[in-house]
């Protein structure tokens, strides 16, 4: 029996087909149907016009595709021959602006997606103070990014060299306790407990807070050790927190730009994309297992890539990233240059791949400039890895994790638990 | 009569990014603010109808929110054309505001087809056939985004009968009355005309090489500040000028020039009082201007 | 308001002296008493007019400069122009001016390009040239914009300009040119636009 289902609040839509056999999900189809052409808008623009248009692809990670995009850039200029050594402080900064944006995005996949889909499992409404939360958190964490960055959504300023902005103590410290505050809010609502305490836990269940409710909600609805898909994982970005690699099986920190492929999809704006021939899960499951965290591992022995793994990498994502931006800006030197490049090369020849973690995985720019002008853009988001129906070979990563799902609720639930952004997804 | 009961609003995404949704969840008051009103639907909140609902019963509302760019055909929400609903919707709604420039002007995804992409009611600056329907109720809150601020004190004003005075296209005057160069704390170097030579710095104008658009673009910006914290000039990056029609230019980050001489000038300045001041002010050198604000110690 | 009226011929009546003395003997040798008994004038007396010679080298350069800027501004002005039009006017007012006034414009050459320790301070970089210097940028602005100019540094176009007109004047000054002045006027203006054209 085949059932279509329009799934929303995704950051735009996505169809769903489902393939019921025996009252499971035997298989399903994944449609993206919006496109909106970056990549061709780009073309013949000036090489610097990425930095502006790109955040354009998607409202909630717009940061990640302005680093993606600066890097793609400095990647072509160091091919060509144009050495760019970025001081730390551009390094820290570009970090600090683009963790506050995952941490952003976590809180409202979890306070206003998570929660209320499964407290809609219960027939129950989200509660307006779901929102509140979502909104005080999110809003104070990319305020602390605006600092830096001028605004968000949709800032500029990360520049072929380091950054725009020349910030003060003063500003930092200002953004300092802006962190001091969300970190607070971890610990009284997300958490229950101090960020020590939160450290020192053995098992999930010494987890409190609004954590707590989400797990309990799990196992209540029998869910966390649903959603297994290949147990592949890769991370593309570089990022001090994250180790670079991929896991199928074993581990491995090689990884090639060269073995990705696209793969235009049927009825689907979207393409999927593979690493060598295979599908693979890019984003905060992926980048916990590659990092080797103890407690992350003994999780996944357990669970493996589950619904319960996703949510919890998802959430522990969200507080590591608060401690780490705390340590840059305590050891930022605002004396050290914030661009070492003085202006573009005229009439640039380069080819060049960014490559960055985003709340959702592993996003990667291309860009091949012809005399200054931009030739070819291409852009591969962490949805098309995680979200496409597949290969010819195999189903994609969720497509795969949805089957065997009882229900359509099940199912939706399994599918944002990757955190669907389907904006990313076509672009 | 008193109002019993709140005012309906409903939020419809065409061809977006989403970014004036996220743009307006940053509100500080958010939850404070929207819970004055009956939200019908949203595209990230928890809402009385789904969009199969939106799209398929005929519902109403009295503020219609649009958000991303339209086409007439070829941009389908669960088998209909999402412009057919919005244009349903808007013949009902005492209020049309378009969010962003896409909806406004068409923004960045007109670009990909400028023949079949446009704004709700303009194609750039021209008027179309939707805005001969909905002029009298349409308000433009163009941005790239929006500032949350933008969106949550228009609603706010509807909902307070306040007067909203507005511009030719549709813009409410006292947010795109200013230009987004008033409140820029670069303005001394505009003023004494010292360049700005490398991103990164805290001192020098970036209207002559970086391409800044601040000085002809409407928009409060560095006078309420982003994230009530911050503008793109403050942190060195060129204004794009996106609350306007022409939104985005090619070659961002350069000033277009006209043998060397700034293409578009300041807000209704001619350019013969430009360059008149400019002469002057440029052959005074003000050493302050020209040294760092702060030299730390090493 | 007449003893204004009075009190700026008489300023003109100086400059236009010293224009002719400077260019007669040269800048550093004229004194200021050999302006003041040109004109039949107290030597006090024009000190009350200018505070030094070098004031008064510099309001010379800032009257030439307007001067030239009126002319310039008038032609600008003139929308049914085209931009070919225009150079050829442009043209036509400055050997004008070195025919007729040729004092103006020797003293532009001969003295505000070579003594430039004199014009400094209020009188730095360009601005005493600023009245003339903005109509150029006008002209050149708006044959960009209507297309029919190619866009280019400012400075590369100016001294093409500029610099040929300059140098015309000084050869027909030094008695080389074979032939008036103003028979140059339409080559040298379809040289010009050949040279600036798109």
């Amino acid at each position: 029996m085949k059932v279509k289902y329009l799934i929303e609040k995704i950051e735009g839509e996505a169809e769903l087909e489902f393939d019921f056999k025996n009252g499971l999900v035997d298989n399903v189809n994944i449609y993206f149907p919006f496109y909106r052409g970056i990549e061709e808008i780009l073309k013949n623009r000036d090489a610097m016009d990425a930095l502006v248009i790109t955040p354009r692809v998607c409202g909630i990670c717009n940061h990640a595709h302005l680093i993606a995009s600066v890097r793609a850039i400095e990647n072509g200029l160091n091919k060509a021959g144009i050495n760019i050594d970025l001081t730390q402080k551009a390094i820290s900064l570009r970090e600090f602006t683009l963790s506050c944006e995952i941490v952003q995005s976590h809180f409202k996949w979890f306070y206003l997606v998570a929660l209320p889909q499964l407290l809609n499992l219960d027939r129950m409404k989200c509660p307006d103070n779901y929102i509140l939360k979502a909104s005080w958190a999110s809003t104070n964490i990319v305020k602390a990014l605006a600092i830096f960055s001028g605004q968000w959504p949709h800032a500029s300023y990360a520049v072929p060299g380091g950054v725009s902005c020349d910030p003060t103590y003063e500003d930092i410290i200002q953004a300092e306790s802006l962190v001091d505050e969300v970190i607070r809010f971890v610990e009284n609502e997300l958490i229950g407990m101090n960020i020590d305490e939160y450290h020192k836990r053995k098992e999930i269940s010494n987890i409190k807070g609004d954590m707590a409710i989400i797990f309990g909600m799990l196992d209540k609805h029998n869910m966390k050790a649903k959603g297994k898909s290949y147990d592949r994982f890769a991370v593309f970005g570089e990022h001090p927190i994250f180790q670079t690699g991929q896991y199928n099986k074993k581990y491995s920190n090689d990884i090639d730009f060269a073995h990705i492929d696209e793969h235009p999809q049927h009825n689907s704006k979207a393409k999927s994309v593979t690493y060598k021939d295979m599908c693979y899960e890019v984003g905060p499951l992926a980048r916990a297992i590659m990092t080797k965290n103890d407690f992350m591992l003994n999780l996944h022995d357990k669970y493996k890539d589950s619904v319960l793994t996703r949510v919890y990498a998802r959430l522990d994502e969200t507080i590591k990233l608060l401690v780490h931006i705390k340590s840059l800006l305590a050891n930022l030197n605002v004396k050290e240059l914030s661009c070492t490049l003085a202006n573009m090369p005229k009439a640039l020849e380069a080819d060049g791949v960014g490559m960055v973690e985003a709340a959702r995985g592993s996003l990667i720019h291309q860009s091949i400039i012809k005399d200054g002008k931009i030739q070819k853009y291409n852009i591969i988001t962490p949805t098309q890895w995680n979200l496409s129906s597949g290969t010819q070979k195999e189903a994609g990563i969720a497509a795969q994790a949805i089957k065997g799902s009882v229900s359509i609720e099940e199912a939706t639930f399994i599918f944002r638990t990757f955190d669907v952004c389907s904006v990313c997804t076509t672009h | 009569m008193a109002r019993s009961t709140k005012l309906k609003i409903l939020w419809l995404q065409s061809i977006t990014c989403n970014g004036n949704t996220h743009s307006f969840f940053s509100h500080p008051n958010f939850m404070t603010l929207m819970q004055k009103f009956e939200v019908i639907y949203h595209p990230i909140l928890d809402s009385k109808y789904s969009l199969d609902n939106v799209i398929n019963k005929k519902l109403t509302c009295d503020i219609l929110v649009l958000e991303g760019a339209f086409r007439e055909t070829g941009m389908q929400k669960a088998d209909r054309e999402i412009y057919e609903i919005a244009k349903s919707y808007a013949k009902k709604a005492k209020h049309v505001i378009t969010v962003g420039n896409c909806s406004t002007f068409g923004g960045v995804f007109r670009l990909y087809d400028p023949e079949s992409i446009g704004g709700f009611c303009f194609n750039d600056e021209t008027p179309n056939e939707a805005y001969k329907l909905f002029k009298r109720k349409l308000i433009s809150l163009p941005g790239c985004p929006a500032h949350p601020r933008w969106i949550g004190n228009l609603l706010s004003m509807i909902l307070s009968q306040r007067q909203i005075l507005l511009d030719n296209f549709h813009r409410p005057i006292e947010v795109y009355g200013y230009s987004a160069h008033a409140g820029c704390p670069r303005n001394e170097y505009f003023e004494w005309k010292v360049d700005s030579k490398n991103y990164g710095h805290k001192e020098g104008c970036l209207f002559y090489e970086y391409g800044c658009q601040a000085p002809y673009t409407h928009a409060n910006c560095n006078k309420i500040l982003w994230n009530e914290v911050s503008s793109k000039t403050r942190v060195g990056t060129p204004c794009f000028g996106c609350t306007e029609p022409y939104f985005p230019k090619k070659d961002l980050w350069h000033t277009n020039t006209l043998m060397g001489i700034p293409a578009t000038m300041p807000m209704d300045v001619p350019r013969r009082a430009y360059l008149t001041i400019t002469g002057i002010a440029k052959s005074f050198s003000i050493k302050r201007l020209n040294e760092p604000i702060i030299k730390y110690k090493k | 308001m007449k003893a204004e009226t009075k009190r700026s011929k008489k300023k003109e009546s100086i400059i236009k002296a010293a224009l002719t003395l400077f260019s007669l003997n040269g800048f550093h040798k004229t004194t200021i008493p050999d302006i003041a008994r040109r004109i039949g004038m107290s030597t006090g007396n024009i000190y009350n007019y200018f505070a030094s010679k070098d004031i008064l080298a510099q309001e010379i350069i800032k009257y030439t400069s307007e001067v030239l800027g009126t002319e310039i501004r008038k032609i600008n002005q003139q929308k049914t122009l085209s931009t070919h039009e225009k150079i050829h006017k442009i043209v036509e007012v400055y050997f004008t001016m070195a025919t007729k006034k040729p004092e103006m414009i020797e003293y532009f050459l001969r003295v505000y390009l070579s003594h430039r320790e004199v014009f400094v301070g209020e009188c730095d970089k360009m601005i005493c040239v600023a009245g003339f210097i903005t109509e150029i940028m006008i002209f050149f602005a708006d044959g960009v914009e209507c297309g029919d100019l190619r866009d280019q540094d400012f400075f590369s176009a100016f001294g093409l300009f500029m610099g040929y007109l300059g140098g015309m004047a000084f050869l027909n000054g030094e008695a080389i040119l074979p032939r008036a002045l103003e028979d140059y006027i339409d080559d040298i203006a379809y040289n010009i636009y050949n040279a600036l054209k798109t």
